[in-house]
């Protein structure tokens, strides 16, 4: 197309001759480029980009899904005085203190199958399976857990606690918490292969070293695993605390439905709840829209924790 | 064995304390594989009661998995899952692999720039834009069928998968690719028979993490797939729950079912997905 302008120069030097026919690869080579990219642009433009910004104009409406009334960006004051909202928020930020757990622990399994004790393979197998399950499925077998007839209250009276019949899930102020220990349950595969193969990095010769040089287990810990692993440490933090805004809902789901009351309705759960239930369209957008900044100063985190990297 | 009689004789720690020490840990990674296999325990088990032998605590039936499939149309769904899982794959090796190479070999005007902007898009969750994003597949009328969901999931899925296609092929020497271009091959030809066999283990780990992510998935199939016929798996499961009339057991052996799959794609393809979560960070 373009392209015959350069081609067509009768009498040229070879050394413009060589100028023009690289520029006419190089032309070449960056009309593939776009062309290849279009597909990807396409997709993700119509079904993530595009709905952001329809989002934005959608949070100031009132809409039950069929029809749509502009209200003005007096939405949002309504929503920053919406006590549901904040009590999602608020239910969020009690699930993070769930983060420490969900690192600690599998920071420990890690350390421990790094000894490379007998069977540390099969060990490390078992740890990773319920990672390839459903959450759905692990809500499930939770809920079980948690009920007043379940698990948990019979290994109670198993020692001896048999007055002491809990129901985790059914009360307002504890539902929460078993939320919590199933989600870090759930994470625990995830991130203990994230420090695993952050130990598999580490150079095996300086902690024999230091062992040598009579450095006690915890010094070596301390002083040369821990730095090692603080990249990867970081990594699963961000990962740990973006699943915390955004991976709960089938736990939620299957679990407790939001409730008892508010009790473990977070931002994402409210999402779902306010359109899908309440046909608040424009609420609902709202709400995803607060949780997509939320996210998104995470993000921001983890990208430069990958970048910085990269270069 | 070997290493007691190797250890240096300046080592502090006696081997009788290292052994101690080794128990220890042994007995807490039991504890923990204990743990960890409690879902799977309480499934199996669980399965093989009838309601009552449940709620009474012993006994064994094999009625619930019976029963099992008329409570469940478990095989239609397990087919719904795997349709909706090849599909968006599919699409999303398709669409990264060429974007992938674009981005890393194709420098064209504003790349970088583009490159970011769609892994950015990694970050954005489901549940920000799930209302108008459902508004405009309902629109299309894409809630009925396939379509709309996989649309949903390959959309998803594309931005790791750029990330990662992109970063296999900066690692395809740029020499490679021009002797292809001088062969007459053209970059089509380049990118399927250069470069594709370069980034193998790229595409086996995108598939495997996607398989489990999809397969796993509630929340789009709950929404993008409204006819109950075109259910997969994972969501039958959940709206059986969410029913509250349907047996326990039968619920476990269901909740079985629909996890094997995945933990046999798991067990397979272990080092892909160990691969794929600690890319970027590990070189």
């Amino acid at each position: 197309m373009s392209t015959s302008s350069t081609v067509t120069v009768p009498n040229a030097t070879p050394r413009a001759t060589r100028r023009a026919s690289t520029s006419l690869l190089t032309k070449r080579r960056r009309r593939v480029g776009v062309v290849l990219t279009i597909p990807a642009f396409v997709l993700v433009g119509l079904l993530i980009v595009w709905p952001i910004l329809q989002a934005v104009y959608y949070s100031m409406t009132y809409w039950d899904g069929l029809t749509t009334q502009w209200i003005g960006p007096s939405t949002w004051w309504q929503a920053l005085h919406n006590p549901t909202m904040w009590r999602a928020l608020e239910n969020n930020a009690l699930l993070l203190l769930a983060v420490p757990f969900a690192l600690a622990i599998p920071l420990a399994v890690a350390v421990m199958l790094h000894q490379r004790v007998a069977g540390w393979k099969v060990f490390r197998s078992i740890y990773f399976l319920p990672t390839a399950i459903s959450w759905v499925v692990i809500g499930l077998v939770a809920e079980h857990f948690f009920a007043y007839s379940g698990t948990l209250n019979s290994l109670l009276g198993d020692v001896g606690i048999s007055n002491a019949h809990t129901d985790l899930l059914g009360s307002e102020s504890t539902a929460l918490i078993a939320l919590g220990i199933t989600f870090i349950f759930s994470m625990i595969g995830t991130n203990t292969m994230l420090f695993l193969t952050g130990l598999a990095t580490l150079d095996t010769s300086l902690e024999e070293a230091a062992r040598i040089d009579g450095a006690s287990a915890w010094r070596i810990f301390r002083h040369i695993t821990l730095p090692h692993l603080s990249r990867f440490i970081q990594l699963a933090f961000v990962m740990t605390i973006i699943s915390a805004f955004s991976a709960l809902f089938s736990l939620i789901f299957v679990m407790t439905g939001g409730g008892p009351g508010y009790a473990t309705t977070t931002m994402e759960f409210l999402v779902y709840q306010t359109g899908f239930n309440q046909s608040q369209f424009g609420t609902a957008a709202l709400y995803g829209l607060i949780l997509f900044l939320i996210t998104a100063v995470v993000g921001i985190v983890q990208l430069r924790l990958i970048g910085a990297n990269d270069s | 064995m070997n290493t007691l009689t190797a250890s240096p004789p300046t080592r502090l720690r006696s081997p009788r304390r290292r052994r101690v020490t080794r128990g220890v840990i042994f007995i807490a990674m039991v504890v923990m594989a204990i743990v960890m296999l409690y879902p799977f325990a309480v499934m199996l088990f669980t399965s093989f009661k009838t309601e009552n032998q449940y709620l009474a605590g012993h006994g064994t039936s094999t009625q619930s998995w019976h029963q099992l499939a008329s409570s469940l149309p478990i095989f239609q769904q397990l087919l719904n899952s795997t349709i909706v899982c090849s599909a968006s794959i599919a699409i999303i090796l398709v669409v990264g692999v060429m974007a992938g190479f674009s981005f890393a070999k194709l420098q064209f005007r504003f790349a970088n720039l583009i490159f970011l902007a769609m892994v950015s898009a990694m970050m954005v969750p489901l549940q920000a834009i799930l209302i108008p994003e459902y508004v405009n597949v309902a629109r299309f009328g894409l809630t009925n069928g396939y379509l709309g969901a996989v649309l949903v999931y390959a959309a998803l899925g594309t931005p790791f998968s750029i990330f990662l296609f992109t970063t296999y092929f900066r690692r395809v020497p740029d020499e490679l690719i021009e002797a292809g271009i001088v062969d007459g091959l053209g970059y089509w030809g380049v990118l399927w028979r250069l470069a594709l066999p370069m980034a193998l283990p790229a595409i086996a780990t995108v598939t495997v993490l996607q398989f489990i992510q999809i397969w796993d998935d509630l929340l789009v199939g709950l929404l993008f797939l409204q006819n109950p016929a075109e259910r997969p798996i994972t969501v039958g499961l959940a709206a059986l729950a969410a029913g509250r009339t349907t047996s326990i057991p039968q619920l476990m052996a269901g909740s079985l079912v629909s996890a094997l799959p995945a933990m046999l794609v798991y067990l397979g393809f272990q080092r892909f997905l160990v691969r794929g979560l600690t890319l970027g960070i590990d070189r």
